[in-house]
């Protein structure tokens, strides 16, 4: 082949060029780290470490709900705590005085005043708060949910959080719930779709559900015979009065108390007798909340193990994906640079020489 | 018997020859350089020789003619190859920067303000009653509607840029078809003599391929040694000695730059924007067209359906003040044109009580809605069911990395094709400094034969005149 000048010099450039252009990747991705600084230089790569960032932050915020969720429930879980040794200790004194050997009236009435006390001890618990928010009226956060007569003033809101990406989990038991017996089979991990609603469908759902509970509900209170209890005071124990949700018997922790302050002060034995089976049931459906809070916060501890088990993974994929390989790397540029070194030196010989410096 | 007298002339015409064939290889030399520039040759062709009887004495050698040294069909070839060069280069320069707006590697990008959005719905969840939550969720929500405005101005800013490309290249283009024209002029009438316009030829051939690096051109010389060049398949660019222009200009049909072409003065303009397919201009073309306009479409899509979405779950809940929530996002009325329009409502940018988390109403705690706009993040949403938000995103990101890798690749690929032609057209047609040089010695030696045979040829004048004194 015929070789003219022009051809060496552009070969010349265009070679140096080429390695130029190798040794600046390199350096770029030894200074940056990173194989993939755009995604045309890995497209699949650049889409799947989007796509592990998405995750990564997703399950950073699940890991925050979660941290909240777990302050809420453990703290609906001191207090419950607290109502459990109120209950018993009503218990105690409800059994000292069911019996005609070691009380009389007098000690009764003087026992009464107690279990008052006990009833408002019961009402403060109910309305805690945490922060600005009242733990126990559902989704009435911003208003006392119990008055002083232990009527319930919250909803049965359950406030979910998101814990992952398809489960949800109530942080708060509602008041209704420990304190009236209500909803007590639904232990707060959402698993029907129309109960943690996605799409406005499942909202219809939802509110339609609750208006036909609610009008069933308002049928039974109507049918609702009181059995037991002084006529003066309202509806009393709901012992028997079924959640037509759920099926399930509750019972109402103030109006337990009341009944057996109001047996003590009347000095109705039987009615004291009564109590000893309620206050009982009362212990019982706290200690079912405390179970299940504690059961929700050990479910969320799992959660937070394998979220962060997730992250880290999510990390080391992104990693394989865009990193750059360091010895790789290194080796590569010491590979360039030596190729580069040789391009010079030939590139100096063959463009020095000429027929001209042997004519003299 | 030679004539001394002939011995003379055959010596001076040698003189010329040498000193001609050494104003070749200096020209060729002073050309080395020269982008396009063929090598030249003087043919030598030996005189009529003078017949004496039995003998035929040779007269010496003639310089017939200068040639080039070129291969026509391999300049057509690079020709060709310029073309797909300069479409691959301004295609991919142009999607190196499209694909930058989808960069997510260093900056933060689309996706992660939709991450950032949905998160600050959950945040609110953690806390429906909270100012600062609220709060969050309008700023995470604004940023993103910002964001989906800046891909699309950046895009759209890509686009003005290739405007002024595409102005650009059609001044080139009406440049390099006047002196190609006036080219055509000139070899004519050096040719017509019977001459070859080597310099001429050789600064003709560059323009037509440079002519071809901005557009796709075909075109054929004539018996008279001119040649006519069309542009795109409609515009006669040159015809002989004249030329036509190009025109580029911006219309207020979609307010973009068009390119026009009038075939005589006084002709009517014909708009034959889609008529270039490659050259630079052809890829400035395809890329402002075609790939930006898709990608706008997408980003306009995504917008569209985010914001009504958010907006069906945002207006079946109750706000802080127990009332029915509004818009979350204006909703625009098109898909076309929804990445530049979605703004958060303003009802809600003024108070963001107005943020309906809960489905029931006069219940802060409720977060029900609230859930349900944060797990859309999770729902296939996008077309009919089949992607989510997250991934009708991030596809297009893969897609853009890939016809940027592409582009770039076929572009590398084109550059090395084109070198390796020039290296072939430059072995046949570039100068060899050491060539010349020989060359150089060789004419300086027959220049100092010939000086020696016309003095030898005195001499035996001399030694003829001087019989008589003797």
């Amino acid at each position: 082949m015929r070789i003219a000048d022009k051809m060496q010099y552009n070969q010349v450039t265009s070679n140096i060029q080429k390695n130029r252009e190798g040794m600046s990747e390199l350096q770029n991705q030894a200074a940056t780290q990173k194989r993939v600084t755009k995604p045309s230089d890995d497209p699949l790569a650049s889409t799947r470490v989007l796509s592990a960032r998405t995750e990564e932050r997703g399950n950073n915020q699940f890991v925050k709900n979660i941290n909240q969720a777990k302050s809420f429930l453990e703290f609906s879980d001191q207090s419950l705590n607290e109502l459990s040794d109120i209950l018993v200790r009503a218990k105690e004194l409800a059994v000292g005085q069911s019996s005609d050997g070691a009380s009389n009236e007098e000690s009764r009435r003087i026992t009464a005043l107690e279990v008052e006390q006990i009833h408002s001890q019961a009402l403060q618990v109910g309305n805690r708060k945490l922060g600005e928010r009242f733990i126990f009226g559902g989704f009435q956060t911003q208003k006392s949910p119990f008055d002083s007569n232990g009527e319930y003033l919250g909803d049965d809101g359950e406030m979910r959080v998101q814990t992952e990406k398809e489960g949800f989990l109530a942080m708060n038991v509602p008041g209704s719930k420990v304190f009236l017996g209500k909803n007590l089979g639904n232990d707060g991990v959402i698993r029907d779709r129309s109960a943690s609603p996605r799409t406005v469908e499942d909202l219809n759902l939802l509110r339609s559900d609750r208006e036909r509970i609610e009008q069933e509900k308002a049928l039974k209170d109507e049918d609702y015979v009181q059995t037991r209890g002084p006529s003066s005071f309202g509806r009393a124990n709901r012992l028997a009065s079924e959640d037509p949700s759920t099926q399930d018997l509750g019972i109402n922790v103030f109006q337990t108390l009341k009944g057996l302050e109001i047996a003590l002060r009347t000095n109705d034995k039987a009615g004291i007798q009564d109590s000893l089976d309620y206050l009982d049931q009362s212990i019982n459906q706290v200690i079912h909340a405390r179970a299940e809070l504690g059961a929700r916060v050990s479910t969320l501890n799992a959660n937070v193990d394998s979220l962060q088990k997730a992250t880290v993974d999510q990390k080391i994929l992104a990693s394989q994906l865009e990193d750059a390989d360091l010895f790789q790397l290194v080796s590569d540029i010491n590979k360039s640079d030596s190729a580069l070194k040789a391009t010079l030196e030939t590139s100096g010989k063959i463009v020095q020489s000429s027929l001209l410096d042997f004519l003299r | 018997m030679a004539k001394i007298n002939q011995l003379l002339d055959t010596g001076r015409r040698a003189l010329s020859n040498s000193q001609t064939g050494i104003a070749t290889v200096a020209h060729n030399i002073a050309n080395k350089s020269t982008e396009g520039y063929s090598r030249q040759r003087v043919e030598l062709v030996a005189n009529q020789p003078v017949g004496e009887g039995q003998l035929r004495i040779g007269t010496g050698a003639k310089a017939s003619q200068v040639t080039r040294t070129n291969n026509p069909w391999l300049e057509k070839q690079i020709q060709k190859e310029d073309t797909l060069t300069g479409f691959q280069d301004s295609r991919s320069q142009s999607l190196a920067r499209v694909e930058q707006i989808y960069n997510e590697q260093q900056n933060k990008g689309l996706n992660q303000y939709m991450t950032d959005f949905f998160n600050g719905f959950r945040e609110l969840s953690n806390n429906p009653e909270s100012l600062a939550s609220r709060t969050m969720v309008k700023e995470s929500a604004s940023a993103l509607t910002k964001d989906f405005g800046r891909v699309n101005e950046q895009l759209r800013g890509v686009q003005n840029d290739l405007d002024g490309q595409i102005q650009v290249s059609v001044g080139e283009i009406n440049q390099a078809a006047k002196e190609i024209a006036s080219l055509n002029e000139k070899i004519l009438g050096v040719e017509v003599q019977g001459n070859v316009a080597n310099d001429e030829r050789d600064r003709r051939d560059l323009m037509i391929k440079k002519l071809g690096e901005k557009v796709d051109i075909t075109w054929a010389e004539g018996k008279d040694g001119m040649v006519s060049i069309t542009a795109g398949n409609t515009a006669i660019l040159v015809s002989g000695m004249s030329s036509n222009e190009l025109i580029a200009k911006t219309t207020g049909e979609r307010d973009r730059t068009e390119v026009f072409f009038k075939n005589s003065e006084n002709g009517t303009l014909f708009q034959i924007t889609n008529n270039f397919t490659g050259g630079k201009l052809g890829g400035c073309l395809e890329v402002r067209d075609k790939t930006i306009e898709e990608f706008v479409a997408k980003n306009d899509e995504l917008a569209y359906n985010l914001a009504k979405e958010v907006n069906s779950l945002h207006i079946e809940g109750y706000d802080r003040y127990g009332k029915k929530g509004v818009l979350f996002f204006e909703q625009p009325e098109s898909v076309k044109g929804a990445s530049q329009k979605i703004k958060v409502n303003n009802t809600v940018l003024n108070d963001v009580g107005r943020i309906a988390a809960g489905e029931k109403a006069f219940a802060p705690g409720d977060n029900t809605v609230s859930n349900m706009i944060s797990s859309l993040q999770h729902r296939a949403t996008m077309r009919d069911g089949s992607a989510t938000f997250d991934d009708f995103y991030s596809t297009q990101v893969g897609e853009v990395g890939a016809l940027a890798q592409r582009a770039q690749k076929a572009f590398e690929a084109q550059k090395n094709i084109k070198e390796q032609m020039s290296n072939i057209r430059e072995s046949i047609s570039g100068v060899s400094l050491d060539e010349e040089t020989t060359k150089m010695i060789e004419m300086q030696k027959s220049y100092e034969a010939s000086a020696r045979v016309i003095k030898v040829a005195d001499e035996m004048f001399d030694t003829i005149l001087s019989l008589k004194r003797m």
